[in-house]
């Protein structure tokens, strides 16, 4: 009886590769440098990958404390999905070399630079540190266009198809069904923001660029005098004679960005301080990337309607 | 389990390395440090290192750059020279401990007013403070021990002579010695250990490592060689139990550090305590 047993067993073992019921490869482990790119590999990887964030949501991805376990997530990474453009430039060499991990070292199949097929904003022509936050290769806050997102996202089925090709054809289905959400939503975000075209907004960081331009609002001053440079009084004063001229009517901050800096403006001008984020998980309710837009898209929309 | 010890290893090897081997000179100065009462004369001279990396940065050199370290330790001489010169022989109404705490609050409010002008300023001035200890490097480490041997041979070399200063100015000058001369020597080789250990374990780690480990041992001990081997034995204590927290509770490692110390001489201050109760009884 045992022996039967064991030998039904040894053969559904052995003939269970070949048959329709394959069992799933291991999960991949993915780590995104950041949740926005965290949350696109979920829905490209789906249940075939483990996705983990370096960043916390409400952290500035341009700078992140360096913590033992951020080292070990990367040990055992399978894969990296980094920024690029230098957005993590400050934090993420050293844990790499600490972590000494082939799988994800540069130009391996398992490391995703998400700005490779960007095109970018704002690349400068002059490198001068005292310039700001010198990004060498343009703005690096550029998921926060749809269509850029759909970009990246085409780029994470790729490499995780190359990392592990048995599911390449769910990554290739993952990906399509997002394409198709974003398209859908794109068209409803448009819509919602058609009425407020040409309209003049305010934020802290150069780190709306892409949205700006992708749905026609126009920045007119950022809080900060240079990206990364700490507001000093006299640009304050300047903001705020540029939001009085141009009846600008919000101000947006995100979570690690100084708000106090915001509402001082805000009081001085009458606007409104929108509290919004780049990042899913920064705000109840947003753990996918289509919820972050939405709660972007809706908050934006309830702060310019004053506007008209 | 031996897998998670090799991951663990592998993160913590070269932090640990750091933390053995380099805290014992810090130890050796703060041990002079306590004894000439100018406790806070290395936290001044961390905050001016700090200052000299920041005028770096506006110049436009990176953190890591060599240029950065040059231009740091420039500056933490002349803040060197400041406390060897105001050290005067006679008793002034402006005790050096004045001097020491104004250094180091118009030397923090220079880094801050510099790094409004540095991109990512804020975030430059934690890293200055916190350092990255998790993340240094075997080159970092080994240029640091060369250094510090050699240091460490300088100080040994010259001990009577720094002794006498430390604990008898008044004596020293007596006897013809060039007190001003030597107080230079011994900051300017001071500052030079500051500069290169505040740029991997930042500016608390160093205070941490200078102060509390020595004083501890100045509770402990009477003689220079044995406060400075029961300071050892404590700095590496604290390093073990801060990096292990470090790791388990996943928290910043030169923060933990810093509270590990905290930790040792309250526990130091404890003992000390009861065995001069049971003394007296």
């Amino acid at each position: 009886m045992k022996t039967i047993a064991l030998i039904t067993f040894a053969a559904a073992a052995l003939t269970a590769p070949l048959g329709t019921s394959t069992p799933p490869p291991a999960r991949l482990s993915v780590v995104a440098t950041t949740p926005d790119l965290a949350a696109l590999a979920k829905e490209i990887g789906g249940d075939a990958v483990d996705v983990k964030a370096l960043a916390k949501p409400t952290e500035d991805p341009h700078f992140v404390d360096a913590k033992p376990s951020h080292i070990v997530t990367l040990n055992r990474a399978d894969v990296l999905i980094e920024g690029g453009a230098e957005l993590e430039l400050g934090w993420l060499p050293p844990l790499l070399e600490s972590a000494r991990n082939s799988r994800i070292s540069a130009g391996a199949p398992g490391r995703v630079v998400a700005s490779k097929g960007i095109k970018m904003l704002e690349v400068p022509t002059t490198f001068d540190r005292s310039k700001g936050d010198v990004h060498a290769l343009g703005n690096p806050h550029f998921l926060i266009d749809p269509l850029n997102a759909k970009i990246v996202a085409a780029d994470i089925a790729e490499h995780l198809s190359q990392v592990q090709p048995q599911s390449a054809d769910a990554f290739k289905a993952n990906l399509q069904r997002f394409n198709t959400a974003i398209d859908a939503k794109l068209a409803e975000w448009e819509k919602q923001l058609t009425p407020y075209h040409g309209a003049k907004i305010v934020t802290y960081h150069k780190d709306f660029g892409y949205f700006a331009e992708r749905f026609g609002l126009e920045i007119a001053e950022t809080l900060e005098p240079k990206p990364g440079i700490a507001p000093s009084p006299s640009h304050l004063a300047q903001v705020i004679s540029t939001m009085r001229n141009d009846k600008v009517r919000v101000v947006l901050v995100q979570p690690y960005q100084n708000r106090k800096t915001a509402e001082t403006v805000a009081r001085q001008t009458g606007a409104a301080v929108l509290d919004v984020s780049q990042q899913p998980g920064a705000i109840p309710g947003t753990t996918t990337y289509a919820d972050l837009m939405d709660h972007l898209v809706r908050t934006l929309v309830s702060g310019l309607q004053g506007d008209k | 389990m031996s897998a998670d010890f090799a991951v663990a290893w592998q993160v913590m090897k070269w932090p640990l390395v750091a933390c053995l081997i380099l805290p014992p000179l810090l130890v050796y100065l703060g041990l002079h440090v306590v004894k000439r009462e100018v406790i806070f004369v290395d936290l001044a001279l961390a905050q001016v290192a700090a200052l000299g990396t920041c005028l770096a940065l506006l110049f436009g050199f990176q953190f890591g750059d060599r240029n950065t370290f040059w231009i740091s330790l420039g500056v933490t001489f002349l803040g060197a020279g400041l406390f060897s010169w105001t050290r005067s022989r006679h008793r002034s109404h402006v005790p050096q401990e004045a001097i020491i705490g104004i250094t180091f609050v118009v030397a923090a409010a220079g880094v801050i007013l510099m790094l409004s002008r540095v991109a990512g300023g804020k975030e430059e001035l934690e890293h200055l403070l916190t350092g990255d200890i998790l993340n240094v490097t075997a080159a970092e480490v080994g240029e640091r021990a060369a250094v510090f041997a050699v240091l460490a041979g300088f100080y040994a070399t010259f001990h009577k002579r720094f002794a006498q200063i430390s604990s008898d100015p008044d004596g020293a000058f007596a006897t013809g010695l060039s007190v001003r001369l030597w107080d230079f020597l011994f900051y300017a080789a001071f500052a030079l250990v500051v500069v290169s250990f505040v740029r991997v374990a930042g500016v608390l780690l160093t205070f941490a490592y200078l102060i509390v480990p020595a004083v501890c041992a100045v509770i402990l001990a009477e003689r220079w060689l044995s406060r400075l081997l029961v300071g050892g034995a404590l700095a590496a204590t604290a390093s073990l139990i801060g990096l292990f927290a470090s790791y388990q509770l996943d928290l910043p490692t030169g923060a933990a550090i810093v509270c590990a110390c905290g930790l040792l001489l309250v526990l130091v201050g404890l003992f000390a305590g009861f065995r001069g109760r049971a003394a007296a009884a």
